[in-house]
């Protein structure tokens, strides 16, 4: 595995009205933030046409950075291009020395030991999308041991979701609650994160939700398509003081490695929605989005002949 | 976590016996009544007397008029009372568990007085509690040392549903967030003051307070003078000059709306009542827009900035962009305004959280650790159930404790478990153990007890005050008075005001007599800047005055053909001797007030029923189309534009209402009854006109309400004359009579052409007569003048759709004439009026929907936008989308 990674990423979003649209105003949440040391955002560059008289930013709560636009003239669509590059750096919290337990964890946080901890019980409460049920918890309890390590316990849980789920863009819909595709086990990445929030947060664990990309890598021997990625999302988990958030990705099995790009974080999608607007008029609306994964430093594969 | 120590300590007080004290009456005073007589209660703070039965010195005045008015004059002022808060048309709406309803506002007969050392000591703790609150807001808002100190648990914020993380980190205007505060307060038996509720989103009760204030002033005129009680006009003043510094720019005359939640809300008549007594522009959510980056008001003639927004809408309901994508109260991008430091909102978006009861058992430490002071005013002892402790406390002395949401103080009624029934005290018992975080328990709190007028005699009601304070940039102040509510049963007093105890004026006395300053209705000191236009009238305004016209004008007609056919069966014919019946009876087929049965011709036998079964139509509340209905539906547009219209035209309505559909509805229905009602409605009506005519200014508002009057007069002119005149009976005199005076043209035509009476010259009157007001041309006339008025987009040239409409209706009337329109054609028919007739008819119903699409739907429906799934966003006013996979 690469130490490090550097992305040119473009996500550009197209919005097409039947009917001219008199007036819409949009939030994005869309910028990537570094953060240290595993992400470093270089450079963030937005783009709107038709270009409005005024774009405002503003951290949010969880420290993402919001973008607010109005466009107060007669428009039959909206593009929104983000283009960034951003460096994912590999840390690989197992190799820690002191990687706490599950019960560690949680006493922590119950009785708010240090100042970290006490700010991490935010992420163990319900939130809009994900409510706290039993059922949440007894799936869980037949996966996790209280007692082994924590990063252990939730990479357990992560391919045990992935397993247990099927992957069904069909199955699921922008307004799926998490019990609902908890009940169904199916669902997209949306769905996968949801659930396993609720079940981390159900063992008193704080979780949260990450938005990003995913690099895909084509099949061998076929070159890289421009524009086929796509966005993605996964989960955070807090281990204690000294890990912090580590993120794993129950769509993908798997702990985050230097082919996940983190955009936003936030208690569940509701708080991170790329992109959230009210328009009016417009009709019928058509939506169409290419996202650009590429990294900078191409793979190993293609370096220099050994 | 320690226990809340306020505990309410339970100080016994002698009972006083009930005996006749030497109090300070005028000698000579009749034996009767006297408020000393009034028998008090044990182990209550008595408002009027003393432990010893003396009367406070407080009440002298109030119990010197007591004694004079005696019983008759108290009952007396008790009804004149209901009367003017009747004609007020102050209502409050109550949840009876099937739905709210409306009721009339209740004001006690005798006021509660409370002496000024008394009031300022709490005044003190008041004004201190506010500074507390507002520190705590700018911290869980901020920093949230609170938390990091350990002061509060965090569970308060963060497993609050309430707490929207979008009001973090908003910026504040004039550096704090409370403008407006009210806190609920409650004597102790040992007449200390607690407070019971904290207030911080947008306090109710202000407006009741002041109509409270001028009722009393109207019915003791003289007491209210002579008995030192503090004025309230000065708080009313600093209200209004601190909103006015709010403002971001136009300091001097800023736009300040007040932003309510729209019909059917709780705060209806306040609002209306509020806005107009201050002077601010009443708004709902659909009356705004959000356009380069400032608020606007939509207005006929555009978009007027607002400077400031005095908010009674819901924190999470402001924004539907940021905050709940579902709500229609508020308006999308208000946020960012704000955020740009564009507009001020009264009070700061957040604020709601800072009266959550979890709160109170923090509140000393809060007062502590943020300002360093010690809270003065003890609070209810509040037991929050996510503390440990406290929860077993709760859980083990339910019977002695009113549960409630810890996070809210709004929408859900508190629970006292000791009238619960085991079963539901075992599920309250699981539902705090499956959700502790969400629950308080709160003492049962000592009410104070004051005189109470109620079935001809003095009870001890208890009572609890609601009272507010304004926080300026340098300033606290502290209304001196409140609105109070009484109830014979204390436990009542823990619902919120609008759930409709009694409520009484509440009189600060102080011992020397009080500043005459600025009176109540008196205006601010401040200079105007004469205009005259009246383009800023909302598109929803100007939409409810259009209907208010037309439904005033179907009243009118549908009246006066009722009170023509009634008046032809009361007369010396046999109903069978009269020709023009039959084509009365089909008119009132046509326009609803009949059964189309009745106009089929040949059915003699149904015309002896009319005598009964007119009556009972004028009264028939079934009927969709009848009268009574047309009578509701103007009240309900007047009701909805009641800050627009004067006081005056609206007790028209409610009086009109009374008579036909309301409390005045007469018992026994007959023909005698119904022409009396008739003729009252015609006289009300005929008033009203001219109120629209003498005191209406000729803005935009007038036009409406004369657009909507010339359109449904066309409308039922045009209908009359066809069910009537198309096929001419056989002797047309009586018919054309009837018809003249069902149109108010009869007295024009006999002092035109005496008393001989033919078809030409009625038909001329009532369609192409230009000169009189109840003709058709006139009103196609007038229409077109009106809107030629009404402001048209700038650059405009050619003629809006409405204008076009008008036009294709006025010129074949004016080219008409009558002699073609009077001529009989083989068949026995009036071909040309028919046509004429059938064309008004079918083209005002366009012409109205024309007006109303340049006009009043001022706005398209919004759709709200998500994210990355392809969709079809018509179904979507839900939360976003699925971007990821």
């Amino acid at each position: 595995m690469p130490r490090s990674v550097t992305y040119d990423i473009v996500h550009e979003t197209k919005y097409t009205y039947s009917e001219p649209v008199a007036v819409c105003l949009n939030q994005l949440r869309m910028r990537p933030q570094t953060r240290s040391p595993s992400v470093v955002c270089n450079q963030c560059t937005v783009t709107i046409e038709p270009v409005p008289a005024k774009v405002d930013t503003h951290p949010d709560y969880f420290g993402n950075v919001v973008d607010s636009f109005a466009i107060e003239s007669h428009h039959e669509s909206l593009v929104v291009k983000v283009a960034s590059q951003v460096q994912v750096n590999a840390i690989n919290p197992f190799e820690s020395p002191n990687i706490p337990t599950v019960a560690e964890v949680v006493h922590a946080i119950r009785t708010g030991q240090t100042e970290a901890d006490l700010f991490a019980k935010e992420y163990v409460f319900a939130s809009p999308r994900i409510p706290l049920a039993g059922h949440f918890a007894e799936y869980a309890k037949t996966i996790v041991n209280e007692g082994s390590s924590i990063l252990d316990a939730v990479l357990q849980l992560t391919k045990h979701i992935h397993d247990d789920f099927r992957y069904d863009s069909t199955a699921t819909d922008v307004s799926t609650t998490t019990q609902s595709a908890f009940e169904l086990k199916a669902g997209v990445c949306q769905d996968f994160s949801h659930v396993q929030i609720a079940c981390l947060r159900s063992l008193g664990l704080p979780a949260r939700y990450v938005s990003g990309y995913l690099r895909t890598l084509p099949p061998p021997g076929k070159p890289r398509l421009i524009g086929n990625d796509e966005s993605h999302a996964w989960i955070s988990v807090y281990a204690g003081e000294a890990l912090g958030w580590i993120d794993f990705d129950p769509t993908n099995a798997c702990q985050i490695g230097v082919d996940h790009i983190p955009v936003c974080v936030g208690r569940d999608y509701d708080d991170i929605s790329p992109m959230r607007g009210i328009v009016l008029g417009g009709g019928h609306t058509t939506l169409a989005v290419k996202v650009d994964v590429a990294p900078v430093e191409l793979p190993t594969e293609v370096g220099p002949p050994a | 976590m320690l226990l809340p120590t306020q505990i309410e300590s339970k100080v016994n007080v002698p009972t006083p016996t009930a005996t006749a004290h030497s109090n300070d009456l005028p000698s000579g005073s009749p034996p009767g009544l006297s408020l000393a007589d009034y028998a008090s209660m044990a182990e209550r703070f008595d408002e009027c007397r003393l432990p010893d039965g003396a009367l406070r010195p407080c009440w002298k005045s109030i119990a010197n008029e007591v004694t004079s008015l005696g019983k008759s004059g108290l009952n007396d002022r008790e009804s004149q009372i209901e009367q003017l808060i009747r004609e007020n048309g102050s209502t409050f709406q109550i949840d009876t568990g099937e739905g709210t309803q409306t009721r009339p506002w209740q004001l006690a007969t005798v006021p509660i007085a409370i002496a000024e050392q008394d009031w300022n000591r709490l005044a003190t703790g008041l004004a201190q509690r506010t500074r507390v609150l507002e520190a705590i807001l700018a911290d869980l808002l901020g920093p949230q040392r609170l938390i990091r100190e350990r002061v509060l648990p965090p569970e308060l914020l963060w497993d609050n549903p309430r707490f929207l993380r979008v009001y973090h980190n908003l910026p504040v205007s004039a550096g704090h967030r409370l403008h407006l505060v009210g806190f609920d307060v409650a004597r102790a038996s040992d007449g200390a003051w607690w407070v019971t509720g904290d207030r911080t989103r947008a306090p109710s009760g202000l407006g009741y307070l002041l109509e409270n204030r001028i009722v009393h002033g109207r019915i003791f005129p003289h007491l209210s003078r002579t008995a030192n009680v503090r004025r309230l006009a000065s708080f009313f003043g600093s209200m209004r000059r601190h909103f006015r510094t709010l403002a971001p720019r136009q300091k001097d005359n800023p736009r300040v709306a007040l932003l309510t939640p729209g019909h059917g809300s709780y705060r209806d008549f306040e609002d209306a009542y509020l806005a107009r007594y201050l002077g601010y522009t009443l708004v709902q959510g659909r009356d705004l827009a959000v356009r380069g980056e400032r608020l606007h008001l939509k207005t006929l003639g555009g978009l007027l900035p607002i400077e400031v927004l005095w908010r009674h809408v819901s924190d999470r309901k402001c924004d539907p962009l940021e905050l709940d994508p579902h709500s229609t109260e508020g308006v999308t991008g208000l946020l960012r305004c704000k955020r740009g430091g564009e507009l001020a909102v009264v009070n700061s978006i957040g604020t709601a959280i800072a009266e959550m009861p979890a709160l109170i058992p923090f509140l000393p430490a809060a007062a502590k650790l943020l300002l360093g002071e010690t809270l003065q005013l003890p609070s209810v002892a509040t037991y929050w159930c996510g503390a440990e402790k406290e929860r077993q406390y709760v859980l083990e002395h339910l019977d002695e404790l009113v549960l409630r949401d810890a996070f809210a103080v709004s929408d859900t009624r508190p629970v006292m478990p000791v009238r619960c029934t085991a079963e539901e005290k075992d599920a309250l018992v699981r539902r705090i153990k499956a959700q502790p975080n969400r629950f308080v328990g709160q003492h049962r709190l000592s009410h104070s007890v004051t005189p109470v007028w109620h079935g001809e005699r003095f009870e001890p009601w208890h009572v609890s005050l609601r009272t507010f304070v304004l926080q300026t940039k340098n300033n606290i102040e502290v209304l001196p008075g409140a609105l109070a509510r009484v109830s014979p049963k204390e436990d009542l007093l823990s619902n919120s005001p609008t759930q409709g105890q009694l409520t009484q004026d509440c009189w600060i006395v102080s011992d020397k007599p009080v500043d005459h300053e600025t009176t109540l209705l008196s205006n601010d000191d401040h200079t105007i800047v004469l205009r005259r236009s009246g383009a800023e009238l909302p598109s929803r305004v100007a939409e409810h005055l259009f209907w208010l016209g037309r439904y005033v004008e179907r009243c009118e007609s549908i009246a006066r053909l009722l009170r023509t056919t009634l008046a032809r069966l009361v007369g010396e014919d046999e109903l069978n001797d009269l020709p023009e019946m039959t084509r009365l009876v089909a008119a009132l087929a046509a326009v609803g007030q009949l059964e189309p049965d009745y106009a089929i011709e040949g059915l003699d036998g149904a015309m002896p029923q009319l005598d009964s079964v007119l009556p009972s139509s004028v009264f028939d509340t079934a009927n969709p189309r009848a009268l009574q209905n047309s009578v509701a539906s103007a009240l309900h547009n007047a009701t909805a534009v009641r800050d627009r219209i004067s006081l005056d035209a609206y007790r028209i309505f409610q009086s009109i209402h009374a008579d036909i559909s309301g409390s005045r509805r007469p018992t026994t229905v007959n023909v005698s009854r119904a022409m009396e009602r008739l003729n009252r409605l015609i006289t009300h009506l005929m008033a009203f006109s001219g109120l629209t005519a003498e005191s209406l200014t000729r803005t935009h508002g007038w036009r409406f309400v004369l657009l909507g009057r010339r359109l449904e007069r066309a409308d039922q002119t045009a209908e009359l004359l066809l069910a009537t005149m198309v096929r001419p009976v056989a002797d047309e005199v009586g018919l054309c009579e009837s018809i003249l005076d069902a149109t108010d043209s009869l007295m024009t035509y006999r002092s035109r052409y005496l008393s001989l009476v033919r078809p030409a010259p009625a038909i001329d009157l009532m369609v192409t007569d230009e000169t009189n007001p109840r003709s058709l041309r006139f009103q196609l006339n007038d229409i077109q003048q009106l809107l030629s008025d009404l402001p048209t987009e700038p650059g405009r040239v050619a003629l809006g759709a409405d204008e076009r409409l008008a036009r294709e209706l006025q010129h074949p009337l004016l080219i008409a004439d009558v002699g073609t329109l009077t001529e009989v054609n083989a068949s026995g028919n009036r071909v040309e009026l028919q046509r004429l007739l059938e064309l008004v008819q079918a083209k005002i119903p366009q012409l109205a929907n024309a007006i109303a699409g340049r006009y009043l739907i001022h706005t398209a429906p919004e759709q709200t936008l998500t994210g990355d799934r392809e969709q079809s966003l018509d179904e979507s006013l839900m939360p976003p989308e699925a971007t990821q996979r």
